[in-house]
């Protein structure tokens, strides 16, 4: 228990200065706790099971939903005989594309809408009908006795196919659409260059699959609605939902203070959500719905595949001289992003000045994309970082030293200034602490010794294409009478620890200490607005509000203290819990003897976020650094040890940040190594990987023991009152490009397809033997 | 989400067996790590599930009088791969054990369950209807087949069996211990498995109201060392892309006797006499292995997908023998 005496810090530390109402915060320049390494506010209730997720929540009275989905990846439903599964034990409601209160419209995308159940179901996994029971089980069973007569349609699920394919998934044919970026003459870049060098690649399609299944309980009271959705953005649901449903904003109530997992998969309501309320309303009981594993695997979202070609142009030293970027991605069935940003590392990272890059989005009977932590990134590092070491290679350059010779002044991709750029800090102090040049030499003696177990080392490196965050948000916080905080916002926690460095932003404004705040967030109802927590921008959006209302708070508590101390607001500081006056020290007050404190029992302070800073851009930088091992009898790759370097402005919690690096580089080797959609392409379309065993996140034991992360802090005063960027996505961009890099040192073998495992370096392997 | 069935937990295996047989669709219940999956992705039909965890008879691992090992069907992949027995003596027993899915799966599951496990093949754990369900096709046969058979399919069912305990019982000679209603009898372990051509819908030779018991290993010959190697897609909770077991006995550095076993290869635990062959009678010298290695694919019938299993399987063979040969 923490005592009445231990809210606050001691008494060497001073609080931060409080600027008066309506001026910006000087940054910090010392603090006493952010930066530290510091465990989470809730790291007892997440890992004692003691945090209710919304999959925990259980409400009196609450039945199971449970929706029965399209088998077929092309099909148009001709019948749905619900007579039998309507009269099953438990079964209290069915609903279908028949049923009235179904007739809705459901936003595929801005332009896209659907029926909830539309008979023309796209891909495997559209929703044809839903069931409520009284358990689970029932509800499934029921699920299953619904009788269905589909027409099956031809189906095209290669996205390489759809352009030429006698499908047509949307009047109109199979494109979605086509981007382009020109930039400089690519002609005169690759006349100019010493080398060019040109190749395909391709990343394949891969699945969010958090540990948290999507889903959602709703329960309606009256014409109110409270849904608590596992999701990162309960405001976004909530618009979603009451769009959809045609309800007031102020009659849908979202809450989702804990949730397991998301990785971009969860930024809005799903189809679930729409079809829990509906179940909810017509049995007028709290209904529960959370998909199978099996349903996340078909329908919230995937990061597409990506079939890219890169040239590339190079002056022999190192200068980069033209880019020509194409790639073909599949939103899937809907518009969805099938090429969402996936040029934007060919566009900003690496200094050029004739690119062009074409993206063609299409359609495939597959689920539609969503966003996957850092779309479009891992896909272009993957080639780009390949060919940096290609054209290295070629003209016999080091693959730090030509990364470093191409590092930009400026975001080309915008054609405006970074407020802070660390990506030459990246590469040469993460090449630094890596120990790149005795690895590399180490590794090329090693495999001179003619052994099977080759070694390599490979890096990549990488910038994100936003992570500054921004407006709106609203924070609010209260000081009680004792000296405690209680911290009011909206954003959720998706696992990053944003609860935590919001923590300590008040922690490090108040002067108090982390472990007396009091933290609610995430609920429409009761905390304050923000969008989702994605992007990589809930630090530099939120941190920056909260210090906001915590500065706010002090400017209030300054106030009723002049008023108690008949002195002037302007010449009160805080030390610690007490305010005393600059001029006359024996003028001082304790926070807790301020009279309007005690008697009014609260303070608040509520802070905005700020605008960012005009004509600049705001980004994060990173580079990662790998050794690996490969059996060149079995195809075996071990990672032996992974280095990553992260500039994202300002250090928060040391932990929290460790923690998104080795979390980043793990999903990257999930990326690079283990994970692939598999789609029965030529018989039935149908995935054929939809579950955790065949479809291979990166075990324990696919991860080094060895990783290390190094930030490169360099706290960037333009972006925010923190000088914090985001962090959560460049920390799995380069890792996969890396790796290929490193396995190509060790092997000669360029893998220019994801995954690097067994099955394809034996492939490889065989077509170098011939 | 689960069929309904009738469940017991009798306490004498007459019993068990008894509900066995009497059951239109009885199945056993041991770990049920696999079991429970099946039922719940309905895979096949139950009505009836008989757990044998009360037989007390079935679990333990003990040394036999002649100097042999006799493995209750109830013990634990993780009590097997601990064993200091099986380490000891049949080493190659205890490395399968320990490659076995993950550290939860081994403390859950049985050897028993380990030998009757049910094929891993997308197409028969998925929602199609097979001609091991019953149906009209191998759908692998034209499809995704990137995890399926070199060996053995008869163009029938491209399965590879999924136990990595199943080769190296049988490359040690193993006997497996069967009670039914008929009484009691023993199958070698590498004529427990059920080719495709014979029977495409059973894995195993059990017959209505069968359960293993047992499995005993005789007395390590002379010079044995047995050893296994197992490749997969990722390191962990995986199964193999390619296994190969060794059960060799050396006199000096000569290879006198032996059988080599290969996993991830064929519908059962797949017996490589052309390896063996290769390597009865000879040091395992680079030349002998090299050729040992081809040996190892010889008659393979790779399909659309699985052809880097070619080189793989040469490749873990080679490095398993060279291993072998180090002692």
């Amino acid at each position: 228990m923490t005592t009445e005496k231990d809210i606050y810090y001691t008494k060497d530390i001073p609080v931060p200065e409080t600027p008066p109402p309506g001026e910006e915060p000087a940054p910090w320049k010392r603090t006493r706790i952010i930066g530290k390494r510091v465990p989470r506010v809730d790291g007892y209730e997440r890992v004692s099971g003691t945090a209710v997720y919304p999959s925990d929540v259980i409400l009196p009275n609450m039945i199971h939903g449970a929706i029965l989905r399209c088998p077929h990846p092309h099909a148009m439903v001709k019948k749905v005989d619900i007579s039998k599964a309507e009269k099953m034990p438990g079964v209290r409601a069915v609903i279908t594309g028949d049923s009235p209160e179904a007739d809705l419209m459901w936003p595929y995308s801005g332009e896209v809408r659907t029926k909830l159940f539309d008979p023309h179901c796209r891909f495997e996994g559209e929703t044809v009908a839903a069931v409520a029971a009284d358990t689970p089980y029932q509800a499934w069973d029921a699920v299953r006795a619904i009788k269905v007569s589909y027409d099956v349609k031809k189906h095209l699920v290669d996205e390489t196919e759809a352009l030429t394919s006698e499908v047509s998934i949307h009047e109109g044919g199979n494109k979605v659409g086509v981007q382009t970026h020109h930039r400089g003459d690519v002609e005169k870049g690759f006349a100019a260059a010493d080398a060019v060098v040109a190749a395909s690649y391709r990343s394949a399609c891969e699945i969010h699959t958090p540990i948290e299944l999507h889903g959602c309980v709703a329960n309606w009271d009256g014409g109110a609605l409270t849904l608590w959705e596992s999701t990162q953005g309960v405001y976004s649901v909530q618009s979603g939902v009451a769009e959809v449903l045609g309800m007031p904003l102020s009659k849908v109530r979202v809450i989702g203070h804990y949730m397991g997992g998301a990785f971009g998969s969860k930024l809005q309501a799903g189809k679930y959500t729409i079809i829990a309320a509906l179940l909810a309303r017509k049995t007028a009981r709290p209904v529960k719905l959370f998909l199978s594993r099996e349903e996340t695997y078909l329908a919230v979202g995937n990061r597409p595949p990506a079939n890219m070609t890169l040239k590339a142009g190079v002056k022999k030293d190192g200068t980069l001289t033209a880019l020509d970027f194409t790639c073909t991605g599949a939103s899937g069935a809907y518009p969805a992003g099938g090429t969402a940003l996936v040029d934007w590392l060919i566009r900003d990272l690496y200094a050029c000045p004739n690119v062009r890059t074409e993206c063609t989005d299409v359609y495939i009977n597959a689920g539609p994309a969503r966003p996957f932590r850092a779309p479009g990134h891992p896909q272009a590092s993957w080639a780009l970082e390949q060919m940096m070491d290609a054209l290295a290679e070629k003209i016999g350059m080091d693959p730090v030293a030509i990364r470093l010779k191409n590092v930009p002044d400026i975001s080309q991709g915008r054609d405006r200034p970074y407020t802070t750029t660390g990506l030459r800090e990246c590469i040469a102090k993460g090449a630094e602490a890596f120990g790149w040049e005795t690895a590399r030499k180490a590794a090329e003696e090693h495999n001179r010794n003619g052994g099977p177990i080759k070694r390599g080392v490979g890096m990549g490196s990488c910038v994100w294409f936003v992570g500054g965050g921004g407006p709106p948000s609203t924070v609010v916080i209260k000081l009680f009478s004792d000296g405690s905080v209680n911290l009011n916002m909206g954003a959720s926690d998706i696992g990053t620890g944003t609860k935590t460095v919001m923590a300590l932003v008040a922690a490090e404004e108040l002067g108090v200490k982390p472990e007396v705040i009091q933290i609610e967030n995430a609920d429409t109802g009761t905390t304050q607005y923000a969008t989702p927590s994605g992007g990589s921008k809930t630090v530099p959006t939120e941190a920056p509000t909260v210090r906001n209302a915590a500065i706010a708070v002090k400017q209030e508590l300054l106030k009723m203290a002049a008023r108690e101390l008949d002195a002037e607001v302007s010449d009160l500081r805080f030390d610690a819990d007490d305010i005393l006056s600059s001029k006359d020290s024996s003028q001082k007050v304790n926070i807790k003897d301020l009279s309007e404190l005690k008697k009014r029992g609260v303070v608040m302070g509520v802070g905005y976020r700020g605008p960012n800073p005009e004509n600049k851009s705001v980004n994060p930088f990173a580079a990662q650094f790998c050794e690996v091992e490969v059996n060149t009898h079995t195809g075996e790759v071990e990672i032996l040890r992974f280095l990553g370097t992260n500039e994202s402005g300002r250090v928060m919690d040391r932990l929290t940040f460790d923690c998104q690096v080795l979390g980043g580089i793990t999903m990257g080797i999930g990326f690079g190594m283990t994970e692939w959609r598999a789609l029965d392409h030529g018989q039935t379309g149908k995935m054929l990987n939809k579950n955790w065993h065949d479809y291979k996140l990166p075990t324990a034991l696919d991860v080094p023991m060895d990783m290390t992360s190094v930030p490169i802090e360099m706290p960037d005063p333009e972006a925010n009152n923190t000088g914090a960027k985001g962090l959560g996505e460049p920390v799995t961009i380069p890792t996969a490009g890396a790796i290929a890099n490193a396995v190509y040192h060790a092997t000669g073998i360029r893998m220019t397809d994801t995954p690097i495992n067994p099955i394809t370096l034996n492939r490889k392997f065989a077509e170098k033997e011939g | 989400m689960l069929p309904n069935f009738a469940y017991s937990r009798p306490r004498k295996l007459t019993d068990a067996v008894a509900h066995l047989a009497d059951a239109k669709n009885g199945r056993v219940h041991a770990g049920g790590t696999d079991l429970i999956g099946c039922l719940r992705d309905g895979i096949f039909k139950a009505d009836t599930l008989v757990s044998i965890s009360g037989l007390t008879d079935l679990h333990g691992i003990e040394e036999t009088g002649d100097g042999g090992l006799r493995i209750g069907a109830l013990a634990t992949i993780t009590q097997v791969a601990d064993h200091p027995l099986v380490k000891e003596r049949y080493a190659g027993l205890a490395q399968g054990a320990s490659e076995v899915a993950s550290p939860q799966l081994r403390n859950q599951g049985t050897i028993g369950g380990n030998l009757c496990q049910k094929p891993r093949c997308w197409y028969y754990r998925g929602e199609f209807h097979c001609l091991r369900k019953g149906g009209g096709a191998c759908f692998a046969a034209e499809g995704d087949n990137t995890f399926h058979c070199l060996f053995g399919s008869d163009d029938v069912c491209h399965i590879t069996h999924p136990s990595d305990t199943a080769p190296n019982l049988a490359a040690l000679n193993a006997t497996v211990h069967i009670t039914g209603p008929e009484g009691k009898r023993t199958v070698a372990a590498d004529a427990f498995h059920m080719p495709p051509s014979v029977d495409v819908q059973a894995e195993t030779v059990l017959r209505p109201g069968e359960i293993v018991t047992a499995v005993t290993l005789p007395p390590p010959p002379k010079g044995l060392r047995s050893s296994y190697r197992k490749v997969r897609a990722r390191r962990s909770w995986d199964f193999a892309l390619a296994g190969v077991a060794l059960a060799l006995q050396f006199d000096g550095d000569t290879v006198r006797n032996g059988r080599v076993f290969l996993s991830g290869a064929a519908p059962v635990p797949w017996r490589s006499q052309p390896v063996e062959k290769a390597i009865i009678g000879k040091k395992l010298d680079d030349a002998t292995i090299k050729k040992a290695a081809k040996a190892s694919v010889e008659g393979a019938m790779p399909l659309a997908k699985n052809g880097y299993k070619i080189g793989l399987f040469q490749g873990a063979v080679a490095e398993e023998l060279t291993k072998i040969a180090a002692g």
